[in-house]
């Protein structure tokens, strides 16, 4: 029995020809930030989308708190909450409505939905804007209001795919410190970036994904090893 | 709270929301009126519409009162034929014991001109042998041996309100239906991945045929909404216009009321599906719209049989065909006031089958990977 709150076993998935996970293993701690680095197409997002049951795996396990993704798909995704780089709001429902809908499709209702979502938008700092449509947001904005509506329902379990790479500075500082928020609260938060600095700055342990194969694994420090930088290390190990 | 309540709600708020389709539905409630004021219009305009006759000749005595009478105008011309080509509908030389008559078969004031000289030269002929037969003391009634005596079955007023209704309610029932969901439904599919808000309704743990169930429900209402809307501006517009050979206002048969109502609601189920599996094919809503837009050809051609064949009378296995089916049995319930339980039941099936293999389809397409993928 292990601790892990996300384990990820020999997996692999092809789509189309495209072999992109060749039997990547990791698993990812509650209370810390496990980072998902590697560049473009080396498997990150495929990776994420088969934890959150997105996409069914070709072989290997997946396990999220205990639950299979495969043969308990519900079970996970009460447990997981998913913010990603696309933006995607229903702009004709006000940021409040947003949060509403997914909280009621998460099985939240009555005076529970009203107390988390009040909480969520009062956590997020979003009573400005909750009543606004969601067209009529800043970017930043739409962003918070998919952070709200992915924690919500108080999942175990926070994946974050490339959350910054569609904001401005001000939005991203935002958007790390709730990550940093959510493992303080013990949670398990999984980070796929490709931005080392913030992958430095904020995972305590990392698997480095090149080519849908592990090429490097550990805590941050070690990952890094005698290189000057996250980054450094991350170039000499894609490049080997 | 069931999901597919939740996404039902949630669905009919933004459509509630949406201009595109709050327009849609406007346009149908104006637009149905619009063009049964058009239709009154001009068949008025054609019934009372004076033709001019251009003649050479001596007229034959009492001739010309009963022309004007019946809207062709004399105008004497030097040349009927060169004046029959554009200066007049009809042209006519009146010769001793002849009449000849040039008249233009492209151009369809001629047309009509010609059916009115037709019918009252053949009258006028009538009147001059019964005069001629009772001065020489023979009783007239020698020329009609046979006497036919007319009893119609049904008002022939009714008769012509019905075969308008016929053609014209399941027309406006079925496009209205498809076009009023057109919208919301490719909102509701191809919008969720242009939007990109698919892939957080997917994590949901809501299981996804809840999902589909309450989507479809949604686009079945709003098909729904938009049929009752022109449907009842087109009713409300009857009780104000009369249209043509029906001297007062068109009603519809009691038969006809509850098997539209079914009818509505089935072909409603099964077009949402069939438009939300098309639209969940379609990556953005541009997309969508080049996939759905052939359903509308697809299905106005079976209304359209209707008005070419108003007495086509197929056999069952007609009434297997999606939307055909609807067709015949409503132009029946209207004109005959009369269901064929057979043929109800067979286009029933034949509908929800429709719907119920859309609705796999469209939950098929709902669960695949590449929805996510490419």
């Amino acid at each position: 029995m292990t601790d892990a709150a996300v384990a990820v076993e020999r997996l692999e998935k092809t789509l189309g020809k495209n072999r992109v996970l060749q039997g990547i293993s990791f698993e990812a701690k509650p209370g810390e930030i496990f980072g998902l680095l590697g560049p473009n197409g080396a498997g990150k997002t495929t990776t994420l989308r088969i934890i959150c049951t997105l996409l069914s795996r070709d072989a290997g396990t997946v396990k999220v708190e205990g639950f299979d993704t495969t043969t308990e798909p519900q079970e996970v995704r009460r447990r997981i909450g998913v913010v990603t780089a696309d933006i995607g709001v229903y702009p004709r429902l006000s940021a409040r409505e947003n949060i509403e809908y997914f909280a009621k499709l998460c099985g939240l209702m009555d005076g529970e939905l009203t107390r988390k979502v009040d909480a969520v938008i009062e956590r997020l700092d979003m009573g400005s804007f909750a009543k606004q449509r969601a067209e009529s947001l800043s970017s930043g904005q739409k962003q918070k209001v998919a952070i709200a509506r992915a924690i919500v329902h108080d999942p175990e379990v926070l994946m974050f795919d490339e959350p910054t790479s569609n904001l401005d500075v001000l939005a991203s500082k935002e958007v790390r410190e709730f990550m940093v928020e959510a493992k303080g609260r013990g949670k398990c938060v999984i980070f796929s970036t490709h931005v080392m600095h913030d992958a430095e700055r904020l995972c305590d342990r990392m698997a480095i994904l090149h080519h849908g194969l592990i090429v490097a694994s550990g805590p941050t420090e070690q990952v890094r090893g005698t290189e000057r930088d996250l980054e450094s290390a991350f170039l000499a190990l894609v490049e080997a | 709270m069931n999901a597919a309540w939740i996404v039902f709600q949630k669905e009919l708020m933004e459509v509630l929301r949406d201009r595109r389709t709050m327009m849609a539905i406007g346009l149908a409630a104006l637009a149905t009126p619009l063009v049964l004021f058009v239709i009154s219009e001009v068949s008025t305009q054609t019934a009372t519409q004076t033709y001019t006759v251009g003649y050479s000749g001596e007229i034959p005595t009492g001739l010309a009162i009963l022309l004007q009478a019946t809207g062709l105008k004399l105008k004497a011309v030097a040349d009927p034929a060169a004046a029959a080509v554009k200066q007049v509908d009809l042209g006519v030389a009146f010769l001793p014991g002849e009449i000849d008559e040039y008249y233009d078969p492209t151009r369809q004031s001629a047309q009509i001109a010609d059916v009115r000289l037709q019918t009252i030269l053949g009258q006028y002929d009538a009147a001059q042998a019964a005069a001629a037969l009772k001065n020489s003391g023979i009783d007239p009634g020698i020329l009609t041996p046979i006497k036919l005596v007319g009893h119609p079955l049904s008002s022939p007023v009714q008769a012509a309100s019905n075969a308008f209704l016929s053609f014209f309610l399941p027309y406006i029932l079925i496009t209205m239906i498809l076009t009023g969901g057109f919208s919301a439904a490719l909102d509701s599919s191809a919008g969720e991945r242009e939007r990109r808000t698919l892939e957080s309704l997917l994590l949901t743990p809501a299981p996804r045929s809840r999902l589909l169930l309450g989507k479809i429900g949604a686009i079945t209402v709003v098909s729904l909404a938009a049929a009752v809307v022109a449907i009842g501006s087109m009713f409300v517009a009857l009780t104000q216009i009369s249209l043509p050979g029906s001297s007062s206002h068109i009603t519809l048969s009691p038969a006809a009321v509850p098997v539209m109502v079914w009818l509505a609601l089935l072909i409603a189920f099964s077009f949402s599906s069939v438009s939300l599996a098309l639209g969940t094919l379609a990556k953005n809503f541009r997309q969508g719209q080049a996939y759905v837009t052939p359903l509308y050809f697809i299905t106005i051609l079976p209304a359209s049989i209707i008005l070419f064949i108003p007495d086509f009378n197929p056999n069952l296995a007609y009434y297997l065909i999606p939307i055909l089916n609807a067709v015949l049995v409503l132009r029946d319930a209207i004109v005959h006031n009369s269901v064929s339980w057979m043929a109800l039941t067979v286009t029933s099936l034949s509908l929800l089958a429709t719907g119920a293999l859309s609705w796999f389809a469209a939950l098929r397409l709902f669960t695949r990977e590449a929805l996510l993928t490419k």
